[in-house]
């Protein structure tokens, strides 16, 4: 059975695309207000917004929504085309497409909520990082970073750290997409639980130890009991003294 | 050059304090001997870790730790071991 995007791509993939002389004419018209050239002009670009929006395939986002994104760029990058300039429109559209993507990602992508800016400045910094390891054989510091970019040295931190809730993931997330029958939360072992084994040999050890408990003698258990303070000695009659005894022990009181 | 700084438990020791409810050997013997069995606080003591020591000696036999004195001690007086027993006799006592 196909999926409604298998559907999609089929029907994206029969539309011909523009020359570079359609793509100025259908500008003309736009700027016209024709709004039937608008569509032709998005229809005809619908390919070039699937396949930025593969890219980001790995970014955990459903696909369907990426795409919907993708498309979003492409219709922002349709009203702002200046045909005038002289660059092909998909040169254009790609940028656009990109960025509405890539915010969507960083809102959506994570659990925790960063900032588009945030995000963005993080990335800069990936990449600055890279290219002065690259150069310099270590990473940039702090205020180098700073200095560079040109931005405080409480955004940049607060950017390294918002970097590090990129890869979160929720304890509820299913394992193997949204068909998959388990959720992570379900995997993760239990440290504290005792397996069958340990429990058995709790069990024998507290039987052990229970029997040995009984063995002592009854002064012995009562020590025991009140130094770990259990219980308290009230019953007389369990310990072997005598009568007399105790009846000189009550006249001492 | 400092003084010897003496043993120092791996786990830490077992004090009335750490016990809830737990009596002193002098409250023992106090509590012991009013109710008509007389003993000072040394043979409360005394007592007391002959019995974990006959505890722990069953204990180590099932382990397969050999049941030296040095081990019966070392054992008897490791809270762990005692927490364990207070458990049990806990159990028994409800």
């Amino acid at each position: 059975m196909k999926s409604s995007l298998d559907v999609y791509f089929k029907d994206v993939g029969k539309r011909r695309l523009l020359t570079r002389e359609e793509e100025v004419s259908l500008s003309k018209m736009i700027e016209a207000g024709d709004p039937k050239a608008r569509a032709h002009m998005i229809e005809s670009n619908l390919r070039l917004a699937i396949s930025i929006a593969k890219k980001y395939y790995y970014s955990g986002c459903n696909m369907e929504d990426l795409i919907q994104e993708s498309n979003i760029g492409l219709m922002k990058a349709v009203e702002k085309f200046d045909w005038r300039r002289g660059f092909k429109f998909s040169t254009y559209a790609s940028w656009w497409i990109r960025q509405s993507v890539s915010r969507y990602i960083s809102s959506h992508g994570n659990t925790i909520k960063i900032p588009a800016h945030t995000s963005s400045l993080g990335w800069k910094i990936k990449r600055l990082t890279a290219e002065y390891e690259e150069e310099f054989n270590q990473a940039p510091t702090i205020a180098e970073i700073t200095e560079i970019l040109g931005v405080t040295e409480s955004m940049v931190k607060a950017s390294i750290q918002a970097s590090r809730f990129r890869h979160l993931v929720s304890f509820d997330a299913t394992i193997g997409g949204e068909e998959g029958g388990r959720k992570i939360l379900e995997t993760i072992p239990d440290k504290n639980s005792l397996t069958p084994d340990d429990l058995l040999d709790r069990e024998r050890i507290s039987k052990i130890i229970s029997a040995s408990l009984s063995r002592l003698s009854k002064r012995e258990e009562q020590v025991m009991r009140l130094r770990f303070g259990l219980s308290d000695v009230e019953d007389k009659s369990i310990f072997e003294i005598s009568e007399e005894e105790v009846n000189k022990l009550e006249a001492k009181k | 050059m400092s003084m010897p700084k003496g043993h120092k438990s791996s786990h830490g020791y077992a004090t009335v304090s750490s016990l809830d409810g737990g009596l002193g050997y002098r409250e023992i013997a106090e509590r012991m001997t009013s109710q008509g069995n007389k003993m000072n606080h040394s043979t409360a003591r005394n007592v007391f870790l002959s019995s974990m020591r006959k505890v722990a000696k069953d204990a180590c036999v099932m382990m397969g730790v050999d049941p030296t004195e040095e081990n019966l001690k070392r054992v008897s007086s490791d809270p762990r071991f005692q927490s364990g027993v207070i458990d049990i006799l806990r159990e028994s006592h409800v």
